[in-house]
């Protein structure tokens, strides 16, 4: 025979064996773990409600036209709110866990780590978030964070070591095909279906000019000045199409979500941040959180926040931006700007 | 089998209960039980349970870290662990693919050694690969058959998106959400990359190795190690256990469901060895030739394995009744 299936198999002694034989009724066969109890269920989230009502306290949803955006930290009890700036543009409110709604300004924000401070009108009293000491959580510790309903939390674990991440410019999401002077720019030679590019309205075939009002002429200068700019940020593109000369203004996206998105693993990553590179410093976890929850705090099990959630990467990883980060810029977009005169 | 902790109770409160009423005068029984660990109960209570479970984690997660590999060969990369201190690996079967290849394995620190790969069961997406040099190398031990239940914290290691050495071993939390069908089920979150990569009991054993996904974030499946543990023989010397050649062997005509004991025929095949050998609907399979059947995945083994024409012992259970039937297998209905 080719199979053999008794090698370092024990017999199943047991109770439950005897006990079939023994009762008159079979036993209900429950092998599937109730909803409650899985690791986001209802039962398991008791136990962390402690950093529940920090996390829920000190967090806010931020709203243009009734439809969430982002989610912010509140930072002060005069109002001051951090959240993500890419997916924050155009906030006009700040609503809280209770229900509470506050208008809300923009007073900066910071390129570097991609943060825009708001904030609240009109309150005054309000519960800031409390950082955590620890800069470097160890890996396996616990996290917690509010889900963009801003009615229960999400938990998960630091996943990963703590490191900053590389910078990996904007994209048109086009394949750049022949270029020259003789042409008078590059020729788009596809654009990518879902990309920015198709989204502005670039069509193969048309010939790009300009960029950001420079001439180009080649691919590599093309390339260059377009992916000076970070995804999520607008690139202004002129090109000729057939005798006509048309402008675009193209939000740039990211190139692994342009590039990538036939790809299983970003298809089974759901919706994820246009912008997960370039930070200074993350700390990995796998909290399950979609692009709206961006800009809440990350907790321990004391309630202290660790972080801000900057990028959700993929199913399995968002990054958070470090408190020690958080609070600098904090410090650096309250101060009035100096007025140059 | 695959009772949870509250199933285990009961089963043991009933078990005391008949065994009490049936020896009413003898019966002594004290119910002392230990104090119940965080990571056993039902949910986590509180801080200091989930503080324990945390600790638990931490206290074998740099260990168990040092064992997982990236398993690289041609363009696709998977994740693997080593099992044991002479450098067998597991990994997904759909990573090892054909035996007799060779592979890279590539340690945490970025180290790389070759590989052999060896056996596995498309059935259960299990396979193995040997490290070709000599050496001791790190390993996690695989947690014996049986010991993984519906309810467990586990943990899930592996290299998801492919090897980043900045990134290192990327871990994610769950919960074993069921067992069966040589499958585990968890909520720890996978995504390609992480194929063949351990899932961890909370002392550090393997339990499972991660095989595929869907949408829904509890919906991440792993091989159970109780496949590789069966076949382990089989898979060392380079066998492979393929749908294909299964289909060719014995067939009995049963279409069954895993219950906690055995196999519950669910349908019968009119005219199949098992139709005519008396075999009803609702009969539960507990062996096959005296082997215990546990799980789909063996059945279809043992049977696909034998050729039409051999003749098989079948213990049932029907109702109460413990029955024994012997019958020739026959072929595959086109």
């Amino acid at each position: 025979m080719p199979f053999s299936t008794h090698c370092l198999r024990h017999r199943p002694t047991t109770i439950y064996l005897l006990c079939f034989f023994l009762s008159f009724a079979p036993l209900p066969a429950i092998d599937r773990l109730p909803d409650e109890q899985h690791r986001n269920g209802k039962d398991t989230l008791e136990a962390f409600e402690e950093s529940s009502k920090a996390g829920l306290g000190s967090t806010v949803r931020l709203v243009r036209n009734g439809r969430s955006l982002a989610m912010g930290t509140i930072v002060s009890k005069q109002g001051h709110v951090i959240t993500k700036a890419s997916v924050c543009i155009g906030a006009q409110e700040a609503i809280l866990a209770d229900g509470t709604k506050y208008k809300v300004r923009i007073r900066g924000r910071d390129k570097e780590t991609d943060l825009a401070l708001l904030k609240i009108k009109g309150a005054e009293d309000l519960t800031p978030i409390s950082w955590a000491d620890e800069e470097n959580p160890a890996e396996g510790s616990w996290l917690v964070a509010a889900d963009p309903t801003l009615k229960r939390l999400k938990v998960g674990v630091v996943g990963a070591k703590s490191r900053p991440i590389d910078r990996v410019g904007g994209v048109i999401g086009v394949i750049l095909g022949r270029d020259g002077e003789e042409l008078g720019g590059v020729m788009i030679e596809r654009v990518m279906p879902r990309s920015a590019g198709a989204a502005a309205g670039l069509e193969n075939g048309d010939v790009i000019t300009t960029v950001d009002r420079q001439k180009v002429t080649s691919r590599e200068k093309t390339i260059e000045l377009v992916g000076a700019n970070d995804p999520g940020e607008v690139v202004a593109i002129q090109v000729k199409r057939g005798e006509k000369t048309l402008s675009f203004r193209v939000t740039l996206g990211h190139r692994s979500v342009t590039f990538e998105q036939f790809d299983r693993n970003a298809r089974m990553s759901g919706r994820v941040s246009k912008r997960k590179d370039n930070f200074p410093m993350i700390i990995q976890h796998d909290v399950s959180l979609p692009p709206t929850a961006m800009g809440g705090a990350v907790l321990n099990l004391n309630g202290k926040a660790l972080g801000v959630n900057v990028a959700r990467v993929d199913r399995v990883t968002t990054y958070a931006l470090p408190a020690k980060y958080v609070r600098e810029i904090f410090e650096k977009l309250r101060r009035p700007k100096p007025k140059s005169e | 089998m695959y009772g949870n902790n509250q199933l285990k109770s009961l089963r043991t409160k009933i078990f005391t209960a008949l065994v009490a009423f049936i020896f009413t005068p003898l019966a002594t029984f004290a119910d002392k039980e230990e104090e119940t660990k965080a990571w056993n109960k039902d949910v986590p209570e509180n801080k200091a349970d989930l503080l324990a479970i945390q600790a638990k984690l931490q206290s074998v997660l740099e260990k168990a870290k040092t064992a997982v590999v990236a398993v690289q060969s041609g363009g696709g990369a998977g994740s693997g662990v080593v099992v044991s201190k002479d450098g067998y690996v597991l990994t997904a079967g759909h990573v090892s693919g054909r035996p007799g290849r060779t592979v890279t394995v590539v340690f945490p620190d970025g180290r790389k050694v070759e590989a052999v790969t060896m056996g596995g069961s498309e059935i259960s997406d299990s396979g193995i690969c040997k490290i070709k040099e000599e050496g001791e190398w790190p390993f996690s031990p695989m947690a014996e058959k049986g010991k993984s239940q519906v309810g467990d914290w586990c943990f899930a290691l592996g290299h998801p998106g492919g090897f980043m050495e900045k990134r290192g071993i990327v871990t994610r939390i769950g919960r074993i959400i069921n067992k069966r069908d040589a499958t585990l089920r968890t909520d720890c979150r996978l995504l390609g990359g992480d194929s063949g990569g351990p899932l961890l009991n909370l002392e550090g054993e393997v339990i499972g190795i991660h095989s595929r996904i869907a949408m829904s974030d509890d919906a991440n499946f792993h091989a159970p190690v109780e496949s590789y543990l069966e076949h382990w023989d089989l898979f060392k010397e380079g066998k492979m256990i393929s749908r294909r050649d299964l289909q060719k062997g014995g067939f009995l005509g049963v279409g069954t469901e895993e219950t906690e004991n055995g196999l519950k025929i669910l349908q019968l095949v009119k005219g199949s060895s098992a139709a005519k050998s008396g075999i009803r609907k609702l009969d539960v399979i507990t062996a096959i030739d005296g082997e215990p059947i546990d799980s789909r995945e063996e059945l279809s083994i043992v049977v696909g394995s034998k050729e039409p024409g051999d003749e098989v012992v079948v213990d049932l259970v029907r109702g109460e009744q413990e029955l024994t039937i012997s019958l020739e297998l026959g072929e595959r209905p086109e």
